[in-house]
């Protein structure tokens, strides 16, 4: 259970006070602060780790899609979340190193995320 | 896109309800949605309404209402995402159901209005007694008797501090308990509010100021030709609106009274304009006197921060237009509106309106002063 926060915190924690927008993907990583020799603190993104995909015979959380010709991850994001920068999403549904390889050959059968989903990371908003 | 209607386009709504635990409703009921409205405002409870189709052998009339899937205190979250970004809304219960039938084929309503979660802490009156507890101890011990709700407390300690004395004074709660904490928050200057989200079946009850600090949600663009995102903004600067309090305080051993000091009120409201519109009426605070001293000092501080928003602004925007969901209580920036109203505002309450094709938010703002404090404004 969570105590009481000494006033001074009651800024820190300020919704929003993220350099990456809510539609990003870097959102919910965590940032890092890095000291420098001359001791200058660096910020930085620590490495996003990707939540665990479901398992396979849960197909609540995701729909799938058969790829035709002329498909691209940023098409497919448009047509199924109406935002062509949430391509990211369907990436992380089907663990791929290039997103490319997503819509590389027609006829494969990719997982894409329900629109109405919930975030997964656990982070404050 | 934007013709698209919600559920097909960039918007999808997801209704969650249950008695305690909530589940996902069935498709019949999302599809019988025909309008929703949601309120939320800072330091006020908030409260949703929404309407639902109700065809005469549907599954609402015939199962689901004699069964009492909208009985009252049943629990209900409404989820949207815009655009692939996931938003909880709101999360609260079920106080009363309207039931309009019509002689006219579909024009039969089912109407569920409601309120957040702050309703369970005012339902039941209750007197105790806090020995030795500041008052965010207080707020801490209430609260904590609402976990299994999922509300998570996010209380700070207050500004000034006021160390109890169990010899001088025992404070003690009569009336509910979302009265008493709302009192104290009042008090000293905070607000109480429950923030839904980030999940659905959470939400974090925060007890402390007002979040007026931190990087600024996208902004409003009026009068910006193919760049506005608002439909129209109407600003208002209230010059009696502001007053300084004043407090006399007296010390119990010499008996003498002394004014109080004015405190500054940055440090619980930081300045978002640039300049600070003068307090035209002076009122004098009762019943601090006799006050303990910490006490006194914060009730003073509390009255001159919460009326020191002049200059307020109404508006609405399409949320399919600006890209984003607008949240309350929290800092955005406005552009186009001329020299004297641009910057940053906190935005006091937010109003949701979402049905099958739209969605518009209604909103109002609030902030000290004329001029932006920078020059720039985040887009």
């Amino acid at each position: 259970m969570t105590g009481i926060e000494p006033y001074e915190n009651a800024f820190d924690s300020v919704p929003g006070a993220h350099p990456y927008p809510r539609t990003s993907r870097y959102h919910d990583a965590e940032i890092g602060i890095h000291r420098q020799a001359d001791g200058t603190e660096v910020r930085y993104t620590k490495r996003r780790l990707l939540p665990p995909l479901p398992a396979l015979d849960d197909d609540q959380e995701t729909q799938q899609h058969t790829v035709a010709a002329g498909d691209r991850p940023d098409l497919l994001a448009q047509r199924y979340f109406g935002d062509p920068g949430q391509w990211w999403q369907i990436a992380d549904a089907n663990p791929v190193l290039d997103p490319r390889e997503l819509t590389d050959e027609a006829g494969r059968v990719v997982d894409i995320p329900s629109a109405g989903g919930f975030p997964r990371g656990d982070r404050r908003v | 896109m934007f013709d698209m209607p919600v559920g097909q386009g960039p918007v999808h709504i997801t209704l969650q309800m249950g008695p305690q635990l909530v589940r996902p409703v069935p498709a019949e009921v999302t599809e019988a949605l025909l309008s929703a409205q949601i309120t939320a405002t800072a330091g006020e409870r908030s409260g949703f309404q929404l309407a639902f189709d109700m065809t005469k052998n549907g599954i609402i009339s015939r199962r689901l209402l004699p069964e009492g899937f909208f009985d009252p205190k049943t629990r209900l979250v409404v989820t949207v995402t815009v655009k692939g970004t996931t938003e909880v809304l709101f999360d609260g219960l079920v106080v009363r159901q309207e039931v309009g039938a019509s002689n006219q084929p579909g024009h039969s309503t089912l109407t569920v209005t409601g309120e957040d979660l702050t309703l369970l802490m005012d339902l039941e009156e209750r007197t105790a007694r806090y020995p030795n507890l500041p008052p965010s101890e207080r707020v801490l011990a209430i609260l904590r008797r609402y976990s299994d709700y999922g509300i998570r407390p996010d209380v700070y300690t207050e500004k000034v501090a006021q160390p109890p004395h169990q010899d001088l004074r025992v404070h003690y709660q009569t009336g509910t308990d979302l009265q008493y904490v709302t009192e104290l928050a009042h008090a000293n200057g905070y607000t109480f509010y429950l923030e839904p989200g980030p999940t659905p079946g959470q939400s974090s009850a925060r007890w402390g100021p007002e979040v007026r600090l931190g990087i600024r949600q996208h902004a409003l663009n009026v009068n910006l030709d193919a760049n506005s995102t608002v439909d129209q903004l109407t600003f208002a600067y209230d010059g009696t609106a502001r007053e300084e309090p004043q407090a006399r305080w007296q010390d119990p051993d010499t008996r003498l009274s002394t004014l109080l000091p004015q405190p500054p009120i940055s440090p619980l409201r930081p300045p978002l304009g640039k300049r600070p519109t003068p307090a035209l009426k002076r009122r004098t605070l009762s019943g601090t006197a006799k006050q303990q001293r910490g006490q006194a000092e914060a009730e003073l501080l509390a009255r001159a921060a919460i009326s020191a928003d002049v200059v307020s602004g109404s508006g609405s925007l399409d949320v399919n237009r600006h890209g984003y969901i607008l949240q309350p209580r929290q800092l955005v920036g406005v552009r186009g509106a001329g020299r004297a109203y641009d910057g940053d505002y906190y935005v006091k309450s937010v109003t949701h309106n979402l049905r099958p094709g739209s969605f518009q938010q209604n909103f109002t703002l609030s902030r000290e002063g004329l001029e932006a404090r920078s020059d720039y404004v985040r887009p």
